[in-house]
């Protein structure tokens, strides 16, 4: 176990949170979906805005910290990872991909959780919530939000985390 | 190694990743595999099996389910003179110290850590099997 991370750090300037969740992204998708991804530079927006097709949410409680991790999807990059991992093809959001989005987030915020944790937070494991469509995932966030972008060969994909102290 | 044969249950609340356990079963040459979405489904599942004299040989399991969590299915069948014998994998995103260390407890035959390829499941299985022959 680390250091206790410093409560004062607005956790969305933290490079460890934000090397965590590029980490979890990175390596789930290389080990379960042989998928490489390139990072993108992480960003500020002041408020949640929707990216992708198709959204993993999960909420994330560290003592009083709570906050809300969403994977934004573009269709086109979803349908190849979700190839990719079960050999299946894709062509149309439905309730398959929304199950898959639903897993791949639960694999990536668990990845982050634990090297969070390591760190000395105190994030809990939680069920992960899936949405199709943009106008319902924006009810979900206010605030800032810490947006990291990624690209695999087909589309992109956004880790969005807005946090709450 | 488990023989062709062997009776698994494949336990998590989503789909795609029972699809792709049942996918690294097969290609291991495992065909009879059956699902449940949740611990609370599994158990009576597994007792019946039991009862029937048809007994699942193998569970694989999530940890993190809303109706009845893996670390409390795994307890379950543990208390249970039935099912305390069946080898219980762990499949799961829970990879803390303190995750392990409490299934370790409750007497999980093996732990793997989510993500994963097919290498680690098919290792993990043959330990497993290993440790339950012994």
């Amino acid at each position: 176990m680390g250091a206790a991370p410093n409560v004062n750090t607005n956790p969305l300037l933290d490079r460890k949170l934000i090397n965590a969740f590029v980490d979890g992204v990175t390596r789930t998708l290389a080990t379960m979906a042989s998928t490489e991804t390139t990072t993108g530079a992480p960003t500020i927006e002041k408020e949640f805005s929707t990216k992708g097709d198709v959204a993993g949410l999960i909420g994330m409680v560290a003592g009083t910290m709570k906050g809300t991790l969403t994977i934004s999807f573009e269709k086109e990059a979803v349908f190849q990872i979700l190839e990719n991992m079960l050999g299946e093809k894709y062509t149309e959001l439905n309730d398959q991909v929304a199950d898959a989005v639903g897993e791949l987030t639960n694999m990536i915020y668990g990845c982050a959780k634990t090297a969070l944790n390591e760190m000395g937070y105190g994030f809990e494991m939680a069920i992960p919530t899936v949405v199709m469509g943009k106008a319902r995932i924006k009810s979900f966030h206010t605030g800032a939000t810490l947006v990291i972008p990624f690209t695999c060969t087909t589309g992109k994909f956004f880790i969005e985390i807005t946090v709450q102290t | 190694m488990f023989a062709p044969e062997t009776k698994f249950l494949v336990i998590d609340d989503f789909a795609t990743m029972r699809k792709i356990i049942k996918k690294v079963l097969a290609e291991l040459g495992f065909k009879n595999v059956q699902e449940a979405d949740d611990g609370k489904t599994a158990l009576p599942m597994l007792k019946s099996a039991a009862n029937e004299g048809s007994p699942y040989q193998v569970i694989i399991s999530d940890w993190n389910m809303p109706g009845l969590a893996g670390i409390d299915l795994l307890k379950a069948c543990k208390l249970d003179p039935q099912l305390k014998g069946t080898p219980f994998m762990m499949v799961t995103a829970e990879s803390e110290q303190n995750n392990i260390i409490e299934a370790a407890k409750a007497g999980v035959s093996d732990y793997v850590v989510k993500p994963f390829n097919a290498a680690t499941l098919k290792t993990k299985l043959t330990n497993m099997y290993k440790k339950h022959a012994a």
